[in-house]
């Protein structure tokens, strides 16, 4: 297990454990995550799924339980690893081309093979004209790959993406999704993501894994194949199994009426 | 008649019909101003005002020549205009550079929370006296007023606008591998001016009433000065001379500063 790039072991989030309402998010949680490899965590509202990738990057301490990277303990942040929320966070003040750069900017890289990749990254994002353009010019999809191209440039093993393409239309979703399973798979990048939408979750990853309610736990975990080119986002949508696993996962989502 | 022309009929009978609208608004702006105007003048004329109290469109605008011809008018306007600004500057400077060093130690934002509030509760008005003892009776104490005026409200802009930066944007300069000053200085320098630029055209309201207040207790020249003098002469229409030429300074200024938040935040031209 220690040739794997990501293990979460036994890990658990209580937070308010000092105090006397202490509420438990995460209960407990395994799993690996290989070289080349797509996962996808599913789960109803509120089960911590954006706890859990803040624990795998370092930025909040777990209650329980050990994260390793590339098989060592994680200590600080960890190298190589590139985050995406939902927001894409781009600053206001500066270009898409400003924004790409922003990673190897603090990595103290020289200017002009700053932009030299940047330039790169927004030509294959589909961006290249827009290179000067503030955010606030740029719809919402456009700005998701500029993130996208952000997270890209600083070359990062593996991936970890939070709901990117959930305030997105189904169209530009879509898209994107093509994109980021091309770029992932091409350069033998490892994503992790956590998103509400089954279908993507089935038609993108090798795995998915499905969380309870909380304190969250691994439900069950599916191994995905299609059968279908992986990349296309609409001929993993018409193969057989497709609607077959969709259904599995969704009874096991246990969505309540009631969720917030 | 092709698509292409039509529309560009249609798109040229809107632009006409916007245009017709501005030029009706500021017919009537003009009409309003002459109304109100004539209507003074009126009833100063016929007794149903006291002149001596309200004053006179046309005696307004007699003192207003003389001032422009004897050179006062830009002289007074000249000197209120410089202590504005440089109060303007200093304070926005001072204040930004604490406000966003309160950032930087939690710890040292607890200590001087209680203080800045104490402060920046105290009316300017009250200050005066000790600043003109301070520092005399000639432009920099009108300065130091001004700049007073400004500084407490630019400290706590900067401060509140560095501390409502979103936290994942912070987390997100994290996993890039920004250390606390490489985030200070990426995100919560330029993201803080964003703030303090947008309060630009608010202090520097802020820094003329410290002008004017400093000029009130103690000066020599300036526009609030002339206010001062006409007021305690009741000379009433001399006064509103006077204010006239004040405001046309605070419009001026607020236009100048209004140019320079466009130019220095030129991302925000799609608001």
């Amino acid at each position: 297990m220690l040739g794997e790039l990501l293990l979460v072991s036994g890990i658990s989030k209580t937070y308010g454990e000092d105090g006397d309402r202490p509420s438990s998010v995460i209960g407990e949680i395994s799993f690996a995550l290989g070289r080349g490899e797509i996962v996808s965590i599913v789960g109803p509202s509120g089960c911590g799924k954006t706890t859990l990738l803040n624990l795998l990057c370092g930025l909040i301490p777990p209650s329980c339980g050990k994260v390793h990277w590339r098989g060592r303990a994680l200590a600080g942040m960890p190298e190589r690893v590139g985050y995406m929320l939902q927001k894409d966070l781009l600053l206001p003040w500066r270009t898409a081309l400003g924004n790409v750069t922003l990673g190897l900017e603090l990595q103290n890289m020289g200017i002009g093979e700053r932009e030299k990749r940047a330039h790169h990254l927004l030509r294959v994002v589909g961006l290249s004209d827009f290179y000067d353009y503030y955010p606030s010019a740029l719809s919402g999809g456009m700005r998701q790959r500029v993130a996208l191209a952000r997270t890209l440039v600083t070359d990062p093993e593996v991936l970890l993406f939070d709901e990117p393409f959930a305030a997105l239309d189904f169209q530009t979703k879509l898209v994107l999704e093509s994109d980021t399973a091309r770029l992932v798979r091409k350069e033998g990048r490892s994503l992790l993501m956590i998103t509400h939408d089954v279908e993507e979750a089935v038609s993108l990853s090798d795995r998915v894994i499905v969380l309870t309610h909380r304190p969250s736990r691994i439900r069950a975990v599916h191994q995905i194949d299609l059968g279908t080119e992986r990349g296309d986002m609409m001929a993993a949508r018409e193969s057989p199994c497709f609607v077959d696993y969709v259904r599995t996962i969704w009874s096991e989502l246990e969505v309540r009426a009631n969720d917030g | 008649m092709t698509v292409a022309s039509a529309d560009r009929l249609w798109l040229s009978a809107s632009r006409l019909r916007a245009m017709r609208r501005d030029v009706a608004v500021i017919a009537c702006q003009i009409g309003l101003l002459v109304a109100l105007l004539a209507a003074w003048e009126r009833a100063a004329g016929s007794q149903a005002l006291n002149a001596f109290l309200f004053g006179s469109p046309s005696a307004i605008w007699g003192y207003l020549a003389r001032m422009a011809q004897d050179g006062t008018l830009i002289r007074y306007s000249w000197v209120t205009g410089l202590e504005t600004l440089l109060g303007f500057l200093f304070g926005n400077v001072i204040g930004t550079v604490l406000g966003l060093a309160l950032w930087y130690s939690r710890f040292v934002s607890r200590v001087m929370q209680p203080f800045i509030v104490a402060v920046g509760s105290i009316p300017i008005v009250a200050l005066a006296p000790v600043v003109i003892i301070w520092f005399g009776t000639g432009l920099a104490s009108k300065i130091v007023m001004s700049t007073l005026s400004v500084v407490v409200v630019a400290l706590v802009i900067a401060y509140k606008g560095a501390l409502s930066i979103d936290d994942d944007q912070i987390n997100l300069m994290r996993t890039l591998g920004a250390g606390k000053r490489q985030i200070f200085q990426k995100l919560v320098v330029p993201a803080s001016l964003g703030d303090i630029f947008a309060g630009l055209k608010l202090t520097v309201g802020f820094a003329l009433i410290g002008a004017i207040i400093g000029e009130f207790m103690s000066s020599s020249e300036g526009l609030g000065h002339a206010i001062f003098k006409a007021g305690s002469l009741y000379i009433i229409s001399k006064v509103f001379a006077a204010l006239v030429a004040t405001i046309a300074l605070a419009l001026a200024l607020t236009y100048l500063v209004g140019k320079l938040e466009r130019f220095l935040m030129p991302w925000r031209k799609y608001d």
